[in-house]
């Protein structure tokens, strides 16, 4: 009984993780519109301020279900699975997110909403990855099985992530490279943008950690009223 | 080691006996392939820039069908479990599917491969680097497909569930095979194909390695 009182509210961190979030977001959405037009995209840039956030969360999102994937397959501990489940979640979302507001941005810069190109192809496939893990979660009943082929899912699922992030430049393509690259450390774009994509990327990620605690604890009572 | 060529070589006996399922198998190829031809013909330009991604996407298709035989006949007779009980680590069970799996689609492989040549005009004088290209194709598609039939074995709708999920994991693979087949039928120095095998040679190593890592984790219990 004890317990489930503790559980049942989310703790303090997740609060402040929200908050914060939530409140820092419409001062980000300020900047982003204050921002200096690109040289060549002119105002259209602005919706990098929203995609590249949208799809770190999604990369973000999908490494923690690999980490934590991982760690229930070693320690069959049903926590974790729930973490793992919850981050998919999220990263499902905001990877779509992610399309979305790349496709808006395709349009009016490409002439179309979409074309087969790595980068876009390689992160339709990672969304169809994590589509499919939900399937599968979704068609077994026994929770343990349920728990392990999910966990298997979403380690295996995880290698596309870096072949996505890499795809650019793997295959030399229509997208973008990477305005800040990870692999060597460069950055390609004016500061004033940088300072306000990189305070996008803090408030996404602020947001995201929010998110998946809050989704955590849901699970945890779902499990709990499933289990009683 | 030994274990390993037993289970495969066991397999293949008793599917070699079967035969329906191979058979179904190939005749369910070349049926694919026949009416894709059709389809996309009679022009030969346009037949031989499809097929690469014809006889990959019939290739990919194959081997699905033929991924839930090698854990088939064991939730069937219900011997899986005798096979994990087996003293020692388990990865063996895993490798000794995979290499089922391997014996049985390398021949059709290269069935297929004659059957797009004749379809499809794809010319077979280099007929090694294609090889290699399939070889290193299949080892990708069925390293995958054999770790998820061995996951999917206990449950109910595993034929429906098997493709859902593998045909996503494993686009990478079917990607660079369809640009490594292509490079080679449309004559380009081998050098600049090579980056397609690294790519490949590589998900192969991280879907074997992962795959059998990961293999005892979810089969016990």
């Amino acid at each position: 009984m004890q317990k489930t009182a503790s559980l049942s509210r989310p703790d303090g961190l997740t609060w402040a993780f929200l908050a914060l979030g939530v409140l820092l977001l419409p001062l980000g959405l300020y900047l982003a519109l204050a921002a200096p037009p690109d040289a060549n995209q002119g105002y259209l840039v602005r919706i990098m301020y929203l995609h590249v956030p949208t799809a770190w969360v999604g990369y973000l999102a999908f490494f923690v279900t690999f980490l934590y994937s991982l760690l229930y397959l070693f320690r069959q501990d049903p926590r974790h699975d729930r973490i793992a489940a919850a981050s998919a979640e999220i990263g499902l979302v905001f990877m779509g997110l992610a399309l979305v507001t790349g496709m808006l941005w395709a349009r009016p810069t490409w002439g179309v909403y979409w074309t087969w190109e790595p980068r876009l192809t390689t992160t339709a496939i990672l969304f169809a990855v994590y589509v499919g893990y939900f399937l599968l979660r979704g068609a077994i009943e026994d929770p343990e099985l349920r728990r392990k082929a999910a966990a298997a899912v979403g380690v295996l699922g995880f290698l596309n992530v870096p072949i996505s992030y890499m795809s650019v430049k793997w295959w030399r393509s229509l997208h973008q490279t990477q305005s800040i690259d990870l692999t060597t450390g460069k950055i390609h774009m004016a500061p004033e943008m940088l300072q306000v994509l990189l305070f996008h990327l803090a408030v996404f990620t602020l947001l995201y950690l929010g998110f998946v605690r809050f989704r955590g604890l849901v699970a945890a009572l779902e499990e709990a009223k499933e289990e009683a | 080691m030994r274990r390993i060529w037993l289970l495969a070589l066991r397999d293949l006996r008793l599917e070699v006996r079967d035969r329906l399922g191979v058979l179904s198998a190939l005749a369910f190829l070349f049926v694919n392939l026949f009416v894709m031809a059709l389809a996309l013909g009679p022009e030969e330009g346009t037949l031989r820039r499809a097929a690469p991604g014809v006889l990959w996407v019939a290739l990919a298709f194959l081997s699905t069908l033929l991924a839930t035989r090698a854990f088939g006949r064991e939730t069937e007779e219900g011997t899986l479990d005798d096979l994990l009980l087996v003293p020692g680590s388990k990865e063996w069970v895993y490798f000794g599917k995979l290499l089922f799996q391997l014996l049985v689609l390398l021949p059709l492989a290269l069935l297929a491969l004659f059957g797009a040549a004749g379809f499809f005009h794809v010319p077979l004088e280099r007929g090694g680097a294609l090889f290699l290209t399939l070889a290193l194709g299949s080892l990708g598609y069925a390293s995958v497909a054999t770790f998820y039939a061995g996951l999917l074995s206990r449950l109910r709708g595993r034929e429906v569930l098997l493709p859902l999920l593998l045909f996503s994991l494993v686009v990478p693979v079917v990607l660079a095979s369809v640009r490594a087949t292509a490079g080679v039928a449309e004559g380009l120095p081998l050098g600049e194909v090579a980056p397609w095998w690294q790519l490949l040679l590589v998900f192969d190593l991280v879907y074997v390695t992962a795959s059998a890592l990961l293999f005892p984790l979810v089969m016990e219990g």
